[in-house]
């Protein structure tokens, strides 16, 4: 027995040394813990080859990365505020007259109220609308709070992402069910803004679910009909089946009035809007092998808006302008329309309803440690309703294939080459090849060079491929039993927009700071320009159109001009200590145009010069504060934009976090443009001034 | 002590492919260590419960925790070698049986702290801060985790986790402050349900996750120090070898002796962590020991 006590002191000795102190001698019988299972068995392969993505020096483009901290400590409440902070991007609230609640996003100029030359994905799913072709973001059901992070791709990347990842690609990846548990409830009360959002996830086994709720109100800007409410659901499970497989579902629901319309148009006058959207997604991840994966995925989306809308009287109209005009002629005219109008005001059905489904397949695999490929296709298929643009009741579909392939190679440490190609026929342009080729060069690991050219092409939206937007109303003067206004009449003459985009990338680490330098020329081909069209009145119908050398004439597009966007972009992410971060970009891009006469402005629709800086730091383990600054140099922009002078806008954020027992959290304040400059973003309608609010996170 | 010549029983647990490949190179290296006396039987715990067949071996191998709790039971002077077991079950089991040491004893699954950390060094050599999460079955090992961090010059920072619900708030809180994950065997921590959130979520950080397997890392840990069964059976070679010398004495339960490093490059890559080849990893670790 001694033998056996002086035994086990040396086992102790032994553990101790080798730092596995041991206990010795339990006495309950009871089920061990750990078995050689914990060692030896299989595990279910998650960081798999489709899952890893390339690290940033080895990425054939620019990319700048919004996550989870910096999106919290910018103090935003709205999604497109974010893109603030990505040097060449352009974000101008509330812009337009229709769809008068929704950001203007743009990357490189071009912009109008309704942006559509960037790719923008929520979780590998298209959320352009291709009615006029930009985001409807105040109608995505995405909470901030649920987002991982937010690549932005700068440049084309067709090849990756399809046709209309033209200027850039926004890629928006909301947090795997598996990484939250709990429950979170986050409320935001401010000038002109109530917000509440509740979420819960959790984890059965290999089940993963996360579901949130949320209530958006916004008041919008003083002058404007720009209200929303906005109450939506987004629910998300990953469901780990065996060792090989992911399923993973999302659906989303989002509904909720808008304002919409203006004083200065005549038939579309303020008014409120109804949306009701919703999605479905479902994804199968499945791995093949060591070095191969398979996924599958498939959605279906729907929007719709509800918009009947009633004009103001047009007997006053044609009275008000006939009282204006000094031609006799067109003066009788006027009064006689007036007076023989079949009815004062027009009512319009102004419902638009879209739906994509969409199916697509992708294989990744690598061979060796030099070559990871990717490649695959998918279908899909738009439908749009929208009777007041198209001129017709009848949905109109849309189709679209396409199979892309991607191609890294990295013979050895210092050098990575890129090259891909997306081949695409849609209904509206045929079929486009959009190939692209960069080589990294890295001569330390802290360092990386990157030459790169890429193409790609912007698919012509409804509003320019197929719009016949037209007011009509009874007129009881014979031989005339009309008026029409017809507002667009597109030929449907309009191809592709083209981009090659060159450049030369830097990627520095010095130290706690992180640099990337991007000098680009982008040279846009057959750049979609307003083009009048001659047009014919119905028989019996008295058009109103302007005219021009004696012929009716309305809005049209078509390819016509090309351009170049050069500049430079520079994005620091600087780390001055361990409780303090910097961030840093700046953007200088000059458009001009090398062919033709582009539309009205078209050099002016980027700011010359950007940029946006944000200080982080924490000042102890609770409070953390945040001071940022945005500068935005004058525009004019296109369609419904306006001349606006410089920006200058700071916001300041104070946060404080707190932890009892169960419940942790967060209080913040926020003041959005600090100073209270009056400035004027997009156009002359929406002035903006100071808002505060605060924002109170639970974590239960 | 002396009793007639019988030869060596392999216990398993269960006829795994594992436990079947440790006989033949248990067999192979037998041959290679020129020790032609040995003959060696092989039990399937799986096929028979009874073990009588095992009693009076020169040296009871027992494949698995299973086979090393059922072969405890043995008369205490039949020597009896633990592979496949991990430390804290092996002093379990010997705690509940008459066994003591000298005719108990094991090859655990464990590796030392000190290879963990080399490994640490090697991959990360500007590595600081090292994250561990600690369960109700790894808690003991906290204190150890540390010093031996101290050594190598790693800040051990250890977060303990009372229910498994607490996993991702915890791991959130590791990740953001260190280096890197060291994963330490716990079955409230690391199992096949959890490592899917483990791994995404080190990676959205951007950190690397030390696992204490190979199927770790072919799951996505960026490298983790194992043993082979071809090393674990040289080893268990050894040690039949010196008990056979020493009147069937066994030593003291022993860390694997040799070992190997599986590294995900795939991952390595992503991290963008300079590319080591394993081969080189271990030699590198090797000069550190």
């Amino acid at each position: 027995m001694n033998d056996s006590r002086k035994m086990r002191f040396d086992l102790v000795f032994l553990l101790s040394a080798l730092a596995l102190s041991a206990q010795i001698g339990h006495a309950e019988d009871m089920e061990h813990p750990l078995s050689e299972h914990d060692y030896l068995d299989e595990m279910p392969r998650v960081l798999t080859v489709s899952r890893l993505k390339q690290s940033v020096a080895d990425s054939p483009s620019a990319v700048t990365v919004i996550d989870r901290e910096t999106i919290r400590a910018s103090g935003a409440v709205d999604l497109p505020e974010l893109f603030r902070l990505v040097p060449g991007m352009y974000v101008g609230a509330n812009a337009g007259f229709v769809y008068n609640t929704n950001h203007a996003v743009s990357y490189h100029g071009m912009t109008n109220a309704y942006p559509g030359n960037m790719q923008v994905l929520v979780n590998g799913r298209s959320v352009y609308t291709p009615l006029f072709g930009g985001v409807k973001w105040s109608e995505l059901p995405v909470a901030l709070m649920d987002i991982e992070r937010i690549e932005v791709t700068r440049g084309p990347n067709a090849a990756s992402y399809g046709a209309n990842a033209f200027f850039a690609t926004i890629n928006i990846i909301t947090q795997n069910p598996t990484e939250v548990s709990g429950s979170t409830a986050l409320l935001t009360h401010g000038n002109g803004r109530n917000e509440a959002f509740y979420r819960h996830a959790g984890r059965v086994d290999g089940f993963a679910y996360r579901a949130t709720v949320g209530y958006r109100q916004d008041d919008g800007f003083d002058r404007r009909d720009d209200f929303k409410r906005t109450r939506f659901l987004n629910a998300q499970t990953d469901y780990q089946v065996g060792l090989n497989d992911n399923l993973e579902f999302e659906i989303g629901l989002t509904d909720g009035e808008r304002g919409d319309g203006t004083v200065e148009d005549l038939i579309l006058r303020p008014h409120s809007t109804q949306v009701t959207d919703y999605h479905g997604l479902v994804r199968w991840k499945h791995r093949l092998s060591d070095t191969s994966d398979l996924q599958v995925q498939a959605y279906h989306s729907r929007e719709r808006t509800d918009d009947t809308v009633t004009s103001a009287s047009l007997k006053d109209y044609f009275l008000g302008e006939a009282a204006q005009e000094t031609n006799p002629v067109k003066k009788a005219t006027l009064t006689a329309i007036a007076t023989h109008l079949g009815i004062d005001n027009l009512i319009i059905n102004n419902d638009v309803v879209s739906e994509r489904s969409d199916i697509e397949a992708q294989h990744t695999f690598t061979v060796g440690d030099s070559l990871r490929a990717v490649w695959g296709g998918s279908i899909r298929q738009d439908t749009m309703y929208a009777p007041l643009y198209l001129g017709t009741k009848k949905t109109d579909a849309f189709d679209l294939q396409r199979i892309f392939g991607h191609l890294e190679w990295r013979p050895n440490r210092m050098w990575t080459a890129n090259a891909g190609a997306m081949l695409e026929h849609n209904d509206f342009t045929g079929t486009d090849l959009s190939p692209r080729a960069s080589l990294n060069f890295k001569p330390s690991p802290d360092h990386t060079i990157r030459l790169g050219v890429s193409s790609a092409l912007r698919t012509p939206n409804y509003i320019e491929k197929k719009f016949d937007w037209k007011y009509t109303a009874p007129l009881v003067a014979a031989p005339y039993t009309a008026i029409m206004q017809q507002k667009i009449a597109d030929d449907g003459y309009v191809d592709a927009e083209r981009i090659v985009s060159r450049e030369i990338g830097y990627l520095g680490k010095f130290g706690g700071m992180h640099m990337d330098v991007r000098l680009f020329s982008d040279r846009l081909m057959g750049m979609i320009k307003d083009r009048d069209r001659v047009i014919t009145a119905p028989v019996g119908v008295l058009l109103l159109n302007r005219q021009l050398n004696g012929s009716f004439v309305a809005d049209s597009s078509a390819n016509s001009g090309d351009a170049m966007a050069e500049g430079i972009e520079l994005q620091t992410d600087w780390k001055l200590s361990a409780d303090t971060r910097f961030l840093f970009n700046y953007a200088f891009v000059h458009i001009r145009e090398t062919q033709a006469s582009l539309k009205r402005n078209f050099t002016k629709s980027m700011p010359e010069h950007s940029l946006s800086m944000m200080l982080t730091h924490r000042f102890d383990e609770n409070w953390d504060g945040t001071f940022a600054y945005y500068q935005v140099g004058k525009t004019t922009q296109l369609g419904d934009g306006d001349p606006v002078d410089l920006v200058r806008k700071s916001d300041l954020r104070i946060a404080r976090k707190f932890k009892q027992a169960n419940l942790g959290g967060e209080v913040s304040f926020v003041v959005e443009n600090l100073f209270n400059s009056h400035y004027l973003e997009f156009a002359d309608y929406n002035e903006a001034k100071r808002r505060a609010r605060i924002n109170l996170k639970l974590d239960f | 002590m002396a009793q007639a010549f019988t030869g060596i029983t392999i216990v398993m647990s269960a006829p795994t492919q594992t436990n079947k490949a440790f006989v033949e190179e248990f067999k192979h290296e037998l041959v290679n260590s020129n020790n032609a006396a040995y003959k060696v039987k092989v039990v399937d715990l799986g096929e028979s419960e009874k073990l009588s067949v095992a009693e009076n071996s020169d040296l009871v191998i027992a494949l698995g925790v299973k086979a090393l709790e059922v072969s405890s039971k043995l008369k205490p002077s039949t020597p009896v070698l633990g592979v496949f077991t991990p430390l804290p079950v092996f002093n379990d089991i010997m705690g509940k049986s008459d066994r003591m040491l000298g005719n108990f004893s094991a090859i655990v699954l464990d590796q030392p702290y000190s290879r963990q950390m080399a490994l640490v060094k090697t991959m990360l050599p500007e590595s600081k801060n090292l994250g561990v999460l600690l369960g109700s079955t790894s808690l003991q090992y906290g204190e150890g985790l540390k010093d031996e961090g101290e050594k190598t010059g790693l800040h051990v920072n250890t977060e303990n986790l009372a229910q498994e619900s607490d996993l991702i708030p915890k791991l959130n809180q590791v990740l953001q402050a260190n280096d890197a994950l060291l994963a330490v065997p716990d079955p409230v921590i690391y199992s096949r349900e959890t490592v899917q959130p483990i791994l995404l979520t080190s990676y959205r950080y951007q950190k690397p996750v030390f696992g204490f397997s190979q199927s770790y890392v072919k799951a996505g840990a960026l490298a983790a120090v194992y043993s082979t069964t071809a090393q674990l059976a040289k080893q268990a070679v050894e040690l039949a070898n010196k008990s056979q010398q020493s009147q069937n004495l066994l030593p003291p339960p022993q860390v694997p002796k040799y070992f190997s490093v599986s590294i995900n490059q795939q991952v390595a890559r992503a991290l963008n962590i300079p590319f080591i080849s394993e081969d080189a990893a271990v030699k590198k670790m090797l000069q550190m020991e």
